[in-house]
């Protein structure tokens, strides 16, 4: 069953006289619980693409339904909150709230939903243990690793129990080891609690924890790949 | 709401998106960068520090010249200086005349109300070699008899005693006393002061609810007579019980030979106020330009803090807050800077401005921090703190997420 479908799907951006088009008439379908690496040379539109699916951008043209809503519909209030409570986004460079502790960092997200301070308090605390930083909940983004942040980061992103994750190139600033813990994290996350994860990767390696390879090139899908689990 | 969908019906019940960043946000991001923490509040407190302080002089001028006037008094001066006491000279002999002339005049104990007074703008030292250069400040020196203390009855003594005639002795007003540098007031008591060369006793502190008699200092008439040699008096006070404006007014134009005017007391100090109206009005517009000056320099200091952190916002409207709540947050962010400066700015503004000497034209009037003063300066802080944020917050956020996400400021 697809979770995504995108039908000529169209990002035009004008710099002057200039039409730039990041994403160009693409049409894709992801399977609800998959596990998607984006790949593809720079400018192919893989982070347009990531954008529109996370509704922090709109489709020039074309349609995009995620679980059978049409995003292009919703206007920009309703989209933010369709963000907060469909799609985790993990960054290639963190983003946290560097004055916000590990556990307040993955609590932000929950504010923005009407539960209580126990019930906030007991997911905070599941979603750190599950990424394994449950020991670093009173640290700072400074006082982190480049590993533990991203650890931290998709924390914060699963929290809120989204349909969707969402990763631009999660491990673009991590050492070796550190990528390998994260993808294995994600793939865990993708594996045992079923949520589809949607990630935009350069690195061959990364790509391999993923169940299916789109290749994009000057914004069009030119090659879908099958991985063999 | 009629187009919407059940499911977004349901989203827009639940509010989520009107919901906050925690305050925690905002004061942790307000100590981020210390230096610029401690630049806004020092600058928020200077402005309202100044706010505060153009409250309060023109509070205290106005409350000075209001306080001054006894409803009840009429003055007699010389015809043609009725805009200023101190250049106004009319004969010794005026306040006998009167006495014999009109009935219904204040009478207390025998002592009647008519008191004729000189009024001088004189240097005051508090040492006899400043007073031989000539340096010393310019006050007012009134010279008075004993029926002053009946027709200016908002004037009393404090502590201490009346000066006597022929003794060299004075009393000061409580600001005269603090202009002179004691502090407290009553610490003048039984020190010298020195007035063109003549070593003068001070023997009593006098209040008057914050008129100008506070700011001048009363000196036996006849001495002063001898001090300024001249013969003549300044004025003739009279408190009137029975008698009317008009018929003291009838007197003064019937004695052509006095040469007298007659003024209602409270109508010279409304002048005297309305005089001095463009003075206050500057000192409030100065006080609105720096107002104005500080709102810019803190829109340049809150642009280029929020610009710093523009991919902060993209994440949390990644996250799901609306460009309302990081507005708020940044809004509570500068307004609890302009608040702590706004709030600095009161306690000095209560415990060091407050009653402040200032020596003016008039005379010497204390500034006056009441609470309205107060409240003004609060509101200037307050509105430093969302002036200086709406504009930076509004131009940093309306930039679009992917932009602003790959910020790298």
């Amino acid at each position: 069953m697809s979770l995504i479908e995108c039908r000529k799907l169209s990002r035009i951006y004008n710099r002057g006289a200039e039409e730039i088009r990041p994403l160009d008439q693409l049409d894709l379908r992801i399977d609800a619980g998959g596990f998607v690496a984006l790949m593809g040379p720079s400018g192919s539109g893989k982070t347009t693409l990531l954008n529109l699916l996370a509704g922090i951008d709109r489709p020039t043209s074309g349609e995009l339904e995620i679980g059978g809503l049409s995003l292009g519909d919703l206007s920009r209030k309703e989209l933010a909150d369709w963000r907060s409570e469909q799609v985790g986004y993990v960054f290639q460079l963190y983003n946290l709230v560097p004055v916000l502790t590990a556990y307040e960092n993955v609590e932000l997200p929950l504010l923005l939903h009407p539960i209580s301070s126990g019930e906030r308090h007991r997911r905070v605390s599941a979603a750190l243990d599950v990424v394994g930083i449950a020991d670093r909940h009173s640290h700072y983004p400074r006082q982190l690793s480049g590993g533990q942040e991203q650890r931290v980061a998709i924390a914060r992103a699963i929290v809120t129990e989204p349909t969707l994750l969402l990763a631009d190139e999660p491990t673009g600033d991590l050492d070796r080891e550190s990528a390998t813990a994260v993808m294995e994290l994600l793939s865990r996350l993708n594996k045992e609690q079923g949520r589809t994860v949607v990630m935009v990767t350069h690195d061959a390696k990364t790509a391999q924890y993923a169940d299916v390879l789109l290749h994009l090139e000057k914004g069009r899908l030119i090659e879908q790949e099958e991985m063999a689990s | 709401m009629a187009g919407l969908t059940s499911r977004n019906l349901a989203m827009f019940q639940g509010g989520v998106n009107m919901r906050l960043l925690p305050l925690s946000y905002a004061t942790r991001n307000l100590g981020r960068t210390p230096s610029r923490m401690v630049l806004t509040i020092g600058g928020s407190m200077l402005v309202v520090l100044l706010v505060l302080a153009a409250g309060g002089f023109v509070t205290g001028m106005r409350k000075a010249l209001v306080a001054s006037g006894n409803e009840n008094n009429t003055i007699l001066l010389g015809v043609g200086s009725e805009e200023s006491l101190e250049r106004s000279e009319i004969s010794m002999q005026a306040a006998g005349i009167l006495a014999a002339s009109l009935d219904g005049i204040l009478n207390r104990a025998g002592v009647e109300g008519i008191s004729p007074e000189i009024h001088l703008a004189m240097p005051v030292s508090l040492d006899e070699s400043t007073d031989a250069l000539g340096e010393g400040e310019l006050m007012l020196v009134r010279g008075i008899t004993h029926n002053a203390w009946i027709v200016h009855d908002e004037a009393t003594l404090l502590t201490g005693r009346v000066g006597e005639a022929g003794r060299d002795e004075a009393v000061l007003g409580k600001l005269a006393a603090r202009s002179l540098g004691f502090e407290p007031a009553e610490n003048a008591i039984d020190r010298s002061i020195w007035i063109d060369g003549r070593e003068i006793r001070v023997v009593g502190i006098l209040t008057a609810d914050s008129g100008v008699i506070e700011g001048e200092i009363w000196y036996p008439l006849t001495d002063l007579q001898v001090l300024s040699q001249r013969d003549a008096v300044s004025c003739v006070i009279v408190t009137r019980d029975g008698a009317t404006p008009p018929q003291i007014a009838a007197f003064a134009s019937r004695r052509l030979d006095l040469e007298l005017a007659a003024i209602e007391e409270v109508d010279y100090f409304a002048s005297l106020s309305a005089f001095y109206a463009p003075i206050r009005t500057m000192v409030l517009l100065t006080a609105l330009l720096v107002g104005i000056g500080a709102i810019i320099g803190g829109l340049n200091s809150n642009y280029a803090t929020f610009v710093s952190r523009i991919r902060e916002m993209g994440t949390l409207q990644t996250l799901g807050y609306s460009r309302f709540a990081i507005t708020i947050s940044l809004l509570q962010e500068s307004i609890l800077a302009s608040a702590v400066g706004a709030l600095l700015a009161c306690f000095i503004a209560i415990f060091i401005l407050d009653g402040t000497a200032i020596r003016f034209s008039m005379g010497v009037f204390g500034l006056h921090i009441d609470t309205g003063v107060l409240a003004g300066g609060l509101l200037a802080g307050f509105l430093l703190g969302i002036a200086g944020a709406l504009l930076p917050a509004w131009r940093c956020l309306t930039r679009p997420i992917p932009e602003a996400l790959k910020t790298t400021i």
